[in-house]
């Protein structure tokens, strides 16, 4: 009994506090947006990382400061989801451009395969889309804390003895795998972060570019 | 006279061949028609690129698209991304099912066909050949172009 009573109790402060804090900030501005969520919570940093970017330089928190940026997670070997998102991001800006948007944000690819998507490989790759796009890889502890802080989630599709079989990421890949290739499940959301570092709000997907920059002018304006 | 023969033979000529050419774009025969089959446009290191188009099912039988080939690939596949809760799941399917008198729309974020380690990324604008593989025993080279994403989003750019 208590603990059903401690547990209603703390549910009833997370939604205390999550009301709290998206409610008398950015209450009136999340009832505006048209394809994203707020989910800024000033009790939730970003966690402290450390990985590099396609220039083999480091990206860290820093990276993050000082200007608003658009980040998304990806993998290259990714047929489908991935260029979709990125080509997304690219028309999405262009927009933001040509309608003179008073913030472009910066654009940044993660990837959820640092195996196989060497900074020199994404360099290319994103590349592609956009000049501008900086793709980032690192170590995989470093990726799946930020993925985790994202609550963004990934799982890995690999066949064993014929069979597809899916892993959690957390799983070592057999060795074999890279020869054998394999897939990635994942979500897809783009998320905007602020110019302090931290998460803004999260576009899930699909992704309209047109509500999308809409959004991101909304939420330059009242931040 | 003569002139006149040379005229109906000439014409004739270009009616077969004009009948033949019409043929090959869409199999009179089996009733599968294929309409804006193209592939995505991608980096020139991509390891995996996507095909899509619009299978017509002209037929009175349901078929399946079983399989597709193309040279230059470690592997072509079948696949659909499903959107599963916000998790977008890559799901490698058998075959891609189009019911009698009916259509599948292969695109971008569901139904693809997958090409796989290819030896050289096409560039944008050139064409892909795929040949489609079907349950009623008929199979159709296509070619696929090459371009940067659905026909509508071309104006924007």
């Amino acid at each position: 009994m208590l603990k059903k009573v401690l547990i209603l109790a703390s549910v009833f402060v997370v939604i205390l506090v999550v009301f709290v804090n998206t409610g008398n900030d950015y209450k009136s501005l999340a009832k505006q947006l048209k394809a994203s969520h707020v989910v800024y919570n000033p009790d939730k940093e970003l966690p402290a990382f450390s990985l590099v970017d396609h220039n083999n330089n480091k990206f860290d928190n820093q990276q993050l400061e000082g200007d608003w940026t658009l980040l998304l997670f990806i993998y290259t070997h990714c047929p489908d989801v991935c260029p979709t998102e990125l080509a997304n991001v690219s028309m999405l800006k262009a927009n933001l451009v040509n309608s003179k948007a008073e913030v472009v944000p910066n654009v940044v690819a993660i990837t959820f395969d640092p195996l196989r998507d060497t900074p020199e490989l994404l360099k290319d790759y994103v590349a592609h889309f956009d000049k501008d796009f900086l793709g980032v890889s690192g170590d995989k502890a470093q990726i799946d804390k930020l993925v985790d802080a994202f609550g963004a989630y990934y799982e890995v599709v690999i066949e064993k003895d014929g069979k597809t079989v899916v892993q959690k990421s957390s799983v070592e890949l057999p060795e074999t795998a890279v020869e054998d290739g394999y897939f990635i499940n994942h979500t897809a959301w783009i998320y905007l972060l602020s110019p302090d570092g931290q998460i803004f709000a999260g576009f899930p997907t699909p992704h309209n570019i047109f509500d999308m920059s809409s959004d991101i002018n909304l939420i330059v304006e009242n931040y | 006279m003569f002139y006149k023969i040379k005229t109906i033979i000439l014409a004739l000529a270009a009616f077969a061949g004009f009948t033949s050419s019409f043929a090959m774009s869409s199999p009179q025969s089996t009733g599968i028609v294929i309409q804006d089959p193209w592939v995505r446009s991608a980096p020139s290191n991509a390891p995996a690129l996507g095909a899509f188009m619009k299978i017509h099912n002209n037929s009175n039988q349901n078929v399946k698209l079983i399989s597709a080939y193309a040279e230059g690939y470690k592997d072509v596949q079948l696949h659909r991304t499903i959107d599963d809760g916000g998790m977008m799941r890559m799901v490698e399917q058998e075959f891609i099912p189009v019911t009698a008198k009916g259509k599948v729309h292969l695109k971008p974020g569901s139904w693809h066909v997958m090409l796989i380690k290819p030896e050289k990324v096409p560039a944008k604008g050139e064409v892909v050949l795929i040949t489609l593989k079907f349950d009623n025993g008929s199979s159709q080279a296509v070619k696929f172009k090459v371009r940067k994403g659905k026909k509508m989003m071309m104006h924007h750019h």
